[in-house]
């Protein structure tokens, strides 16, 4: 069933957001590829700056993003539900959270961790995320071919949470913690699996979907309130 | 018995083959067959020989008897079984039963003996066709497969058709069971026909529920149904069961999994789970369990409707978890319509349709379609996700030397196919791409090459092309060109016929000569053809200046087509003899030249020049040829030119020439000119420069050797419109009954059209109360007079009242309709006759009626004096009236009771005839005649004093009031406009008058004026106080007709009483004197004259 909502901000973000002045602006955009270039050139290309201001940007800047790709990923979700049929969206139809190869979902214990632990966590979840929203937006363009802002939505998910996590991980070698570094194998065998599970079906490739549309949507959400933790001013 | 219960038990389906008519047999036979078998049966036993001979077949060729041994036949007895009536063919058999040969129908007599065992008795069996059962082998399923995916059951057996001797027709049964309690969920018959040699069948069956929800068991039995056997035809036993079973894994699932149905299907889903199904819906739909073996559990949808892109979701949900799948519920394609095959170039195919109604399936499931060409060449339609009813389209590759196309266009989903086919010679459809590269070279000044690319290979056909040429201000033109179609896709073509230094815009577009459709046009391309010589000369004219020295020579531009380039310059010359003088050459744009020429009659010449060459000279002769009758003509327009004629003149030898100016503008009066052909006899100006209700001059000139002549002078109108002034007028005379109004002429600039007369309105009205409203309107009080005379300046207007105001309204109309309107009101002059006849008639009256009195009274005078004027004592005998002055100047009162020896100084009687008609006059004088100094003028001659002072008397002042009257016995024409109707004094007046209150009175009061009046009685106030009338003149009979209360007035009182001695104290003219003459005309008054007479 088509959306009757706008594409509010979605634009904006559609090559991946780096420093957004305020929620919604698209301006200041770069390349998902080009964010993480500017996370490992910042330090020596502004070193005569005190670096304790450039990190609280930094982190500023980085939470700006999750919040804004909070709201994004619940319209995907959204959005998601909303072209699969009933019963789903449905108030009750809650498909058991399966665990999905590759991504977990946060653990309850995970406010309790230390502040690096939680970043490193979330920067992890956010690399495994992309593999997996593209698997689901392959699967959606025969599903529903004709659905074209889920599938831009979905494209741009993939971009935005991988712009997310290089911020993330930025962040976390601003506050020189070991970063894990990209892990291509898990997220390659999350979206085989994946893969294969849209394979035994379009019924269990419309829960993955929805399963990993959830995901996304906490572990941006998850992201936005570890950065909080770390705003200057925010929740300790 | 056995056989008989066999026979009984014969299927249903038997008896409905052999038909009713077999009934009746059937019956002969039963009997005699249990007639027989009853007999044998007795036989046997008495014997101990075997018995009961039954035999069956399986295959129509040999029958295999079995008997039942006596009970004495021990272990290894052997039987001999004879065939009697064949050629005595006997078979031994150690068992109790042998097979034998299929025996020809008819009875056959079987006997069994047992060999060896001689006390035994033969048994003879009577054996016949019918008696034996046929009952094939139990069949065999060779192999029972499965496809999951569509449900269906594929069997295989073998019909062993080599064990029969002929071909004949075999019945299959297949039953399928379901779930472990094998309910029969299917029960079909299948014919087969076997011609002698083993074939493997094949049958499959799709189940409407998923096989991986249930155990599916399939089983198989036959039924030989040979018309030649006579005997019993059975079932086959069923062939073992054959079970379908899916293996499930651990994982539970929902079958059928991702399938495609079309819409209003009914299906089953199924849940094959370990787990207990909670619910099942479809959609948002909860739908009832159907349990089948341990917890799997389906449902059932009837009539399902279409699905979302998506698919419809079936969801089944247990205690934790839910399962589902997606079915995809649509349409199969419909037949591609509007299918339509062309080609842009020739090389290339292109195939169109549309896909018609929906399928509802999109993605992998979306239709698929092929093209297929009768030569085997085919090419798939690549999956687009194209919004609906939007056309499809695939490209073919045309084959070499190949024309006739027979293409199939195939389309195919899950659920179906369908088809369209068409039949084309490729090169009648040929729809050229759109030309480009559009070139333009010049060839000369009216012709150009134009060459353009159009992509395709035609060498073996030719196009049509079309050509479009605009240009500015011109109709667009259309040329077709067929030309040759080349490899290169290059093409050439000159179009002529076109005009120098003229921008032209081509376009085109091509088709094929077998048209099929035209290209879409090429983009334009704009290009100015060189320039020419310029064709013709200018149009000229000539006027002469005012002061007639200077000869103006007028040329109009050229148009573009005849001066095909830009003009430069123009040269103008003057030949006189032939002898010709260039004058001077003039620079475009100006477009006049003023020559000093002399009254001979010069040829002036006129040639444009551009930058090839110059035109042909325009030539005009500077003398008009003189023509005498000449007279101004009026003409008026169609609202957007004037419409010219004249008569056919062949002497015109060359072009008439009409030029018309605004008539108001000074001269030379020239604001254009038109020239029309010489054989023309009309002509319609038309000039936006034409204005409605302006007055313009046409002259319609003839021409003769280059020499032109005025034929005609018109003066005319585009359109007239109304005047936008009204006319002066002024009111020349006025009389009592006449008005004569005379106006002047409008100018011609506000006249706006032909004067075509007045109107002139008149009524009566005042300035501040009457207003001429609605002249149009029919008004019956409103008069007008149309005048049509425009020569008439002057109009008297008659029979009007005098005395009156009037409304005058003059207004002009053209036949562009009224114009505004001026009035003026004017008031009439009074009626001097009437006056004057109003003022003659009482006069007349009155001499007449004095004239009759005077000689009645004359004849009568010793009569009258006797009884009126009788002799009277000399007073002065009387000493009781001896009156002392200083008394009669004292109270009144006391004089009158005193008896002073005062003597009347005379007492005059009236006797004089003329003193009479005085009197009478006075009755007609205007009361309010002011006319004090002329009174005294009169006073000698008409005032006849009765005086009864005494003679000491004779010093006191006259009384004013008396002098007054004197002066009033006039009657004084006065101009009636200053004239006012009299008006009665007010009685408090009266009453408060001094005279009338106190003092003497005469008893004969002249009209006095009352200003005058009221002055001379407060004077002689205390004068006046003396003697009295005892009688009160109120009771005197006055007599004024038209004023009874003119005893009353003071300044009005017209009194012809009797002379009263103050002494004798009555009246000297008895009352009964009523017949004397009386006022006849003293409330006459001009005013009521006038008001009587009626108001027209």
């Amino acid at each position: 069933m088509p959306s009757a909502r706008g594409e509010q901000g979605s634009e904006g973000l559609e090559a991946g957001v780096w420093v957004p002045a305020t929620p919604g602006s698209g301006k200041g955009a770069a390349r998902a590829g080009e964010s993480r270039a500017l996370v490992s050139e910042d330090p020596q290309a502004d070193s005569s700056i005190s670096p304790l201001p450039h990190l609280e940007a930094k982190i500023h800047q980085t939470h700006s993003l999750a919040r804004l790709l909070t709201k994004y990923a619940e319209q995907l979700l959204q959005e998601y539900v909303q072209h699969q049929g009933d019963p789903f969206g449905l108030p009750g139809f809650s498909p058991p959270r399966l665990p999905v190869a590759g991504l977990s979902a946060p653990a309850p214990g995970h406010a309790g961790l230390p502040a690096a632990e939680r970043l490193q966590l979330d920067a992890g979840a956010l690399s495994a995320l992309p593999p997996l929203l593209d698997v689901v937006r392959r699967h959606q363009a025969e599903l529903n071919p004709r659905a074209l802002r889920l599938l831009r939505r979905l494209e741009d998910a993939a971009r935005q949470a991988r712009a997310l996590g290089a911020a993330v991980e930025a962040v976390l070698a601003a506050l020189g913690a070991e970063t894990r570094g990209p892990r291509p194998e898990p997220a390659v065998a999350a979206a085989a699996a994946a893969a294969a599970a849209t394979d035994a079906g379009v019924f269990p490739a419309k829960v993955l979907g929805l399963r990993v549309c959830g995901l996304y949507r906490e572990w941006v959400s998850r992201t936005e309130g570890d950065l909080g933790q770390l705003v200057p001013g925010g929740p300790a | 018995m056995m056989n008989i219960s066999l026979r009984l038990r014969r299927p249903p389906w038997m008896v409905d083959s052999n038909g009713r008519r077999m009934t009746s047999h059937f019956q002969w036979l039963s009997l005699t067959f249990i007639l027989l078998y009853l007999m044998n049966q007795v036989n046997s036993e008495k014997r101990g020989a075997p018995r009961d001979l039954k035999c069956i077949t399986n295959n129509l060729r040999v029958w295999d008897c079995s008997w039942k041994a006596p009970s004495a036949a021990g272990h290894g007895t052997v039987y001999e079984i004879c065939i009697e009536n064949r050629s005595h063919s006997c078979y031994q058999s150690e068992k109790t039963n042998t097979k034998i040969p299929a025996l020809l129908p008819g009875d056959h007599e079987i006997t069994i003996n047992r060999l060896y065992d001689f006390g035994n008795p033969i048994s003879k069996f009577t054996l016949n066709e019918k008696n034996v059962s046929l009952i094939p082998d139990t069949p065999e399923i060779l192999n029972l497969s499965a496809d999951f995916s569509t449900s269906t059951i594929h069997l295989k057996w073998n019909d062993r058709g080599s064990v029969f001797p002929h071909q004949l027709t075999v019945i299959w049964e297949i039953k399928i069971l379901r779930k472990e309690n094998m309910e029969i969920v299917k029960l079909i018959t299948h014919n087969t026909t076997v011609n002698g040699k083993d074939t493997v069948h094949h049958w499959s069956w799709t189940s409407d529920m998923p096989l991986e929800c249930a155990i599916h068991s399939v089983g198989i039995r036959c039924y030989v149904d040979d018309p030649h056997f006579s005997g019993r035809k059975e079932w086959s036993d069923w062939s073992p069961l054959k079970n379908i079973s899916w293996s499930p894994d651990s994982q539970t699932k929902v079958f059928p999994q991702d399938k495609v149905i079309l819409v209003g299907s009914d299906i089953t889903f199924c849940c094959v789970t370990q787990e207990k199904v909670l619910s099942a819906q479809i959609g948002q739909t909860n739908c009832p369990l159907i349990h089948l073996d341990g917890e799997n559990v389906a449902i059932k949808i009837h009539n399902i409707s279409v699905s979302a892109n998506s698919g419809t979701n079936v969801v089944f949900t247990t205690e934790d978890n839910i399962f589902g799948t997606v079915i995809f519920v649509g349409y199969p394609p419909d037949i591609p319509q509007k299918v339509n095959c062309e080609t842009y170039d020739l090389k290339e195919i292109v195939c169109t349709w549309n896909p018609g109604r929906p399928t509802a399936l999109v993605g992998p499931r979306n239709t698929s379609y092929t093209l297929f060409e009768f030569s085997g060449k085919y090419v798939r339609f690549k999956r687009v996700e194209a919004p609906t009813n939007e056309s499809y389209q695939l490209f073919f590759q045309m084959r070499p030397n190949q024309e006739i196309y027979n293409f199939t266009l195939s389309a195919r989903n899950p659920l179906g196919r369908s088809e369209s086919t068409i039949l084309i010679n490729i090169t009648e459809k040929v729809y050229p791409r759109i030309p480009t590269s559009i070139k333009v070279k010049d060839i000369n000044s009216t012709a150009v090459m134009l060459s353009w690319h159009l992509p395709g290979n035609f060498a073996k056909i030719k196009l049509l092309c079309q050509i479009e040429i605009n240009k500015t201000n011109s109709v667009q033109e259309l040329r077709n060109v067929t030309i040759k179609g080349v490899e290169n896709s290059s093409y050439l073509v000159a179009v002529d016929k076109l005009n120098p230094y003229t921008i032209y815009t081509f376009r085109i577009r091509c088709s094929t000569e077998t048209f099929w459709k035209w290209s879409k046009w090429s983009n334009e391309k704009k290009y100015l053809t060189t320039e020419a010589i310029p064709s013709k000369g200018p149009d000229t004219w000539r006027e002469w200046s005012s002061d007639g020295k200077n000869l103006i020579i007028y040329w109009k531009p050229l148009p573009i087509n005849e001066a095909n380039g830009k003009i430069l310059s123009y040269n103008v010359s003057c030949s006189l003899d032939e002898e010709t003088q260039s004058l001077s050459e003039i620079p475009d744009p100006q477009h006049k030249a003023e020559l000093q020429l002399d009254k001979n009659d010069y040829i002036i010449s006129v040639v444009a020049k551009n930058s090839v060459g110059s035109s042909p000279p325009s030539k005009i002769a500077s003398m008009e040829i003189p023509n005498d009758d000449l007279k101004v003509e009026q003409a008026v327009g169609m609202g957007n030119g004037i419409l010219l004629t004249w008569n056919y003149d062949p002497n015109m030898t060359c072009d008439y020439v009409i030029k018309w100016c605004n008539s108001s503008r000074s001269e030379p009066c020239l604001m254009d000119w038109k020239k029309v052909p010489s054989n023309s006899t009309e002509a319609v100006i038309e000039s936006d420069q034409f204005r409605p209700g302006v007055r313009y001059s046409f002259f319609l000139y003839g021409c003769r050797n280059e020499g032109y002549q005025l034929l005609r002078s018109i003066i005319g109108y585009i359109e007239e419109l109304a005047p936008i002034v009204a006319p002066n007028f002024t009111v020349e005379d006025t009389s009592a009954d006449s008005i004569l109004v005379k106006w002047e002429d409008i100018p011609v600039e506000e006249l706006r059209g032909f004067l075509r007369g007045y109107l002139f309105y008149f009524e009566k009205g005042e300035r501040d109360t009457s207003k001429i409203r609605g002249l149009e309107s029919g008004r019956s009080d409103i008069k007008v007079k149309n005048i049509t005379d425009l020569s008439q300046k002057t109009l008297r207007i008659a029979d009007l009242q005098g005395k009156t105001s009037y409304h005058l309204v003059l207004r002009a109309y053209t036949d562009g309709g009224m114009g505004p309107e001026k009035s003026m009101f004017v008031v009439t002059k009074e009626n001097s006759v009437g006056l004057i006849i109003a003022i003659l008639i009482p006069v007349a009256v009155a001499v007449i009626v004095g004239v009759v009195t005077s000689i009645l009274c004359y004849r009568k005078r010793e009569w009258i004096k006797e009884t009126f004027y009788p002799d009277i004592p000399n007073p002065e005998n009387c000493k009781a009236l001896q009156f002392q002055k200083s008394v009669c100047e004292g109270n009144s009162a006391l004089k009158t009771l005193e008896m002073n020896p005062c003597t009347p100084n005379n007492v005059e009687v009236l006797e004089t005839r003329s003193a009479v008609p005085k009197i009478e006059d006075t009755e007609i004088i205007s009361p309010i005649a002011e006319r004090p100094e002329e009174s005294s003028d009169a006073e000698a001659e008409n005032h006849v004093v009765v005086s009864y002072c005494p003679p000491v008397i004779e010093e006191e002042t006259p009384n004013p009031g008396a002098d007054e009257a004197g002066g009033a016995s006039q009657v004084v024409y006065i101009d009636i406009q200053s004239m006012y109707q009299p008006q009665a004094k007010p009685e408090e007046e009266q009453e408060n008058d001094p005279v009338g209150g106190a003092g003497y009175k005469p008893q004969m009061h002249l009209p006095v004026t009352s200003t005058v009046d009221d002055l001379a009685a407060e004077d002689d106030l205390d004068k006046a106080a003396g003697y009295r009338p005892q009688a009160n003149v109120n009771t005197w009979n006055l007599v004024s007709p038209d004023s009874p209360r003119s005893t009353d007035s003071n300044s009005e009182i017209v009194s012809f009483g009797s002379p009263c001695s103050i002494n004798s104290r009555q009246f000297l003219i008895p009352p009964k004197d009523e017949d004397s003459p009386k006022s006849s005309g003293g409330g006459w008054s001009f005013t009521n004259f006038f008001q009587n007479k009626p108001n027209d």
